[in-house]
């Protein structure tokens, strides 16, 4: 599946190419850059000035974006990767970090791992770190390199495993945890649910999701049913057939909002009555002007790892302030709320003898107890270093659509962990990415 | 049994949307024995039309259909007459390859103007459903049904009984032959390239006033019409009309049957059972089940 977005694309081109014409390159190595209050050297890190930089007397950071802006999540991916550019800009009209200016690199990965990967060589050898690294299994398909290379990345994505990988910097609950928290809150405010039945792609997306919801149902001693399905709204006649003839109490649904839709409409349509949970990238708010909205107002609830676009923290206000006049999106938290340990790492990587290296990164990143996300979520959901078991952060948010909250969701729940992500023991990632 | 007539009756709405479509493509291979490649964009387009007379202007929604008609006609005529016009002679292959090109342009354009939200037409018979002996259907799916039973009955008397029909039929069976009547074949070109257009915009509206609306990856549901023109032969009006019917209500049945009775076919055989009916058509008829058999002199 293939989508070809002009915009995204020719921004994606001009951004590649304005970065190769004007030279924001790697000063080689040996340090310094010649300014005073500057460290940093390496791959990614220049001591000549980001071009349109916005402190001309700093260095330049360049940190790339391998992201989807053509195809499955691209409704998604767009709004992310601009919440994202506006938080290092911000960044950059606050002074910088440690006398560097950040610049990004936007790359089309089209949600594919092996274009993913073909991103990723072509920026391999110019990029500090990576802002944004789309997808799990795309994320996995650069992970070697990644090593290689000591780059870490901040993933679009909450995937179990990025917990028990040093290189990846996520933040908020996993999808699995998610899942967990939403069967508990469904099992509270719902009842009575004596059946949950998970949907999702058949991807490490979904499967991860499906752990957490049936590892909640047997906690809960509730009958656990699991189907994949495919994406495209098309495609979902088997899923809702599945839906109305198991007809659960809840599903768990971890598909893209378009599915989403057409699946907990459809299944209400031939006479399902339950509840749905659709994990973080379930929702979009274009879904409100669907004939599906009545039913999603009524029986649809989004999880979600922080609150909606209108919850009341410094950093949701500093990121409505930063985007101007956009329509509200949550995807537009996301991408907000994820470049924070990315700020956090490379802050304390410039405190670090050496400053900001790819090495010092990599260390700054394992040695992560906290980080400020200006009231998105507590500090200490920053917590790296140790056991994921001890540092995981379990939290998640529910909320509930309505067409007259901005973005078309409102809280129904505020950070809470659910009795099941409370005692799991997390030895291990919930799904294993291949 | 309920539960089988159920499955007719869903997969019938979803195969009349793909009948209208697959109708488009057999319509311009019978005027100029082109695949057009160009019927993703247009049901797109046309969808992307009715929903902003609706959603920005605020037309009705009929009103908007009928606007969204009119402009995916003139948006097909308009590609027939710069992009294929101008390769009159030049091999069909090349004209098929080009269709690829102007839906790529056209998908882009439209891509543009979607953005990141989907755009979903709300439409205006709600939520409403029509029960009866256990059986149900939305108001949407009646009214799909019905608009499609009315434009393929309309379009079958035009070409049966209108002047332009006779010219677009004696085009069909003989260009040449045509020409030299006095049948102006560049306007049956483009005559066919409009009723494809208008056609693509009825599905395009339809499936955006579905659960999801119309997104950048919406154009996928155009291919399904490429097994039913298969199913149903090339060059036979009414087989694409059977044909998008059978993939739609094979769909829904597979959906519903599949997983309890041949679980070892996997999950999700649905999206490949049109086309394993497809082979078993071929294989029977290789000429789809209403295509004309081709004899070639050498």
């Amino acid at each position: 599946m293939r989508k070809h977005g002009f915009l995204p694309k020719t921004l994606a081109g001009a951004a590649i190419a304005a970065f190769a014409l004007t030279g924001c390159r790697d000063d080689g190595g040996g340090g310094g850059n010649g300014e005073d209050d500057a460290a940093g050297s390496g791959p990614g890190v220049s001591s000549d000035p980001c071009p349109d930089a916005v402190n001309e007397e700093n260095g330049c950071i360049t940190l790339g974006i391998i992201t989807d802006l053509t195809d499955t999540f691209s409704a998604v991916a767009v709004p992310v990767t601009e919440a994202q550019e506006a938080f290092w800009q911000r960044v950059n009209e606050e002074g910088g970090i440690g006398g560097f200016d950040v610049q990004l690199v936007i790359a089309d990965g089209e949600y594919d791992p092996q274009t993913t990967s073909q991103r990723y060589q072509e920026m391999r050898s110019d990029v500090l770190a990576l802002a944004q690294a789309l997808g799990s299994s795309q994320v996995m398909a650069i992970l070697d390199d990644m090593r290689d290379d000591n780059v870490i990345a901040a993933p679009a994505s909450w995937n179990s495993a990025w917990d028990f990988e040093p290189l990846i910097v996520e933040s908020g609950a996993n999808y699995c945890f998610e899942a967990m928290n939403g069967v508990d809150w469904a099992l509270g405010e719902r009842g009575p649910i004596e059946s949950v039945m998970a949907i999702g792609y058949p991807t490490d997306f979904g499967e991860d999701a499906a752990y957490g919801a049936e590892t909640a149902a047997e906690a809960n001693a509730v009958e656990f049913t699991q189907i994949t399905t495919p994406t495209g709204q098309d495609n979902q006649a088997e899923a809702i057939s599945q839906v109305v003839q198991n007809d659960p109490d809840l599903i768990v649904i971890t598909a893209g909002p378009t599915e989403t839709a057409t699946i907990v409409a459809g299944a209400a349509a031939e006479g399902w009555q339950g509840t749905a949970v659709g994990s973080s990238p379930t929702w979009n708010p274009g879904l409100l002007q669907s004939d599906a909205a009545p039913v999603l107002e009524e029986r649809y609830f989004h999880a979600s790892p922080w609150g909606p676009w209108d919850y009341e923290s410094a950093g949701h206000e500093a990121m409505q302030e930063a985007l101007g006049d956009v329509t509200p999106n949550f995807a537009y938290v996301m991408g907000w709320a994820w470049s924070y340990p990315m700020l956090a790492v490379l802050e304390h990587a410039a405190e670090m003898e050496g400053g900001i290296t790819r090495e010092n990164v990599v260390a700054a990143a394992e040695e992560l107890e906290e980080v400020d996300y200006e009231g998105i979520l507590p500090p200490e959901a920053g917590l790296r270093a140790g056991d994921p078991n001890e540092t995981a952060y379990r939290a998640s948010v529910i909320n509930r659509v309505t067409a007259d909250a901005p973005g078309g969701t409102e809280m129904e729940q505020d950070l809470t962990v659910g009795p099941t992500a409370e005692s799991y023991d997390y030895s291990g990632p919930c799904a294993a990415l291949d | 049994m309920t539960t089988f007539a159920q499955a007719i009756l869903s997969g019938t709405a979803q195969g009349a949307i793909y009948a209208l479509l697959a109708l488009g493509f057999v319509i311009i291979y019978k005027a100029t024995h082109v695949i057009s490649f160009a019927q993703p964009a247009l049901m797109v387009i046309g969808g992307l039309f009715s929903y902003h007379f609706s959603a920005v202007f605020g037309l009705p929604f009929w009103p908007s259909l009928f606007i969204a008609i009119l402009l995916g006609a003139g948006l097909g005529m308009l590609i027939e007459r710069l992009a294929l016009r101008p390769m009159i002679g030049k091999p069909v292959f090349t004209l098929a390859i080009i269709t690829i090109g102007v839906d790529v342009v056209l998908r882009v354009l439209a891509n543009r103007y979607i953005g990141a939200d989907s755009r979903a037409l709300r439409y205006p018979g709600g939520s409403e459903r029509y029960e009866f002996l256990g059986l149900a259907l939305s108001h949407r799916q009646v009214t799909i049904i019905v608009v499609t039973l009315i434009t393929v009955v309309s379009l079958a008397l035009f070409i049966r009984y209108a002047k332009a029909g006779l010219a677009m039929r004696a085009t069909a069976l003989d260009q040449e032959t045509a020409l030299a009547q006095g049948v102006k074949v560049g306007a049956m070109f483009a005559l066919a390239w409009a009723i494809a257009g208008g056609l693509a915009a009825i599905a395009g509206t339809f499936i955006a006033t579905g659960s999801g609306g119309i997104e950048q990856d919406t154009w996928i549901i155009a291919l399904k019409a490429l097994p039913a023109i298969i199913i149903g032969g090339l060059d036979s009006l009414q087989g694409a009309v059977i044909g998008g019917l059978a993939v739609g209500i094979i769909e829904q049945i597979t959906a519903v049957y599949q997983a309890a009775y041949l679980p070892f076919l996997g999950t999700n055989f649905s999206l490949v059972a049109p086309y394993a009916l497809m082979f078993v058509v071929l294989l029977i008829r290789p000429y789809g089940l209403f295509g004309t058999k081709e004899v070639e002199r050498v």
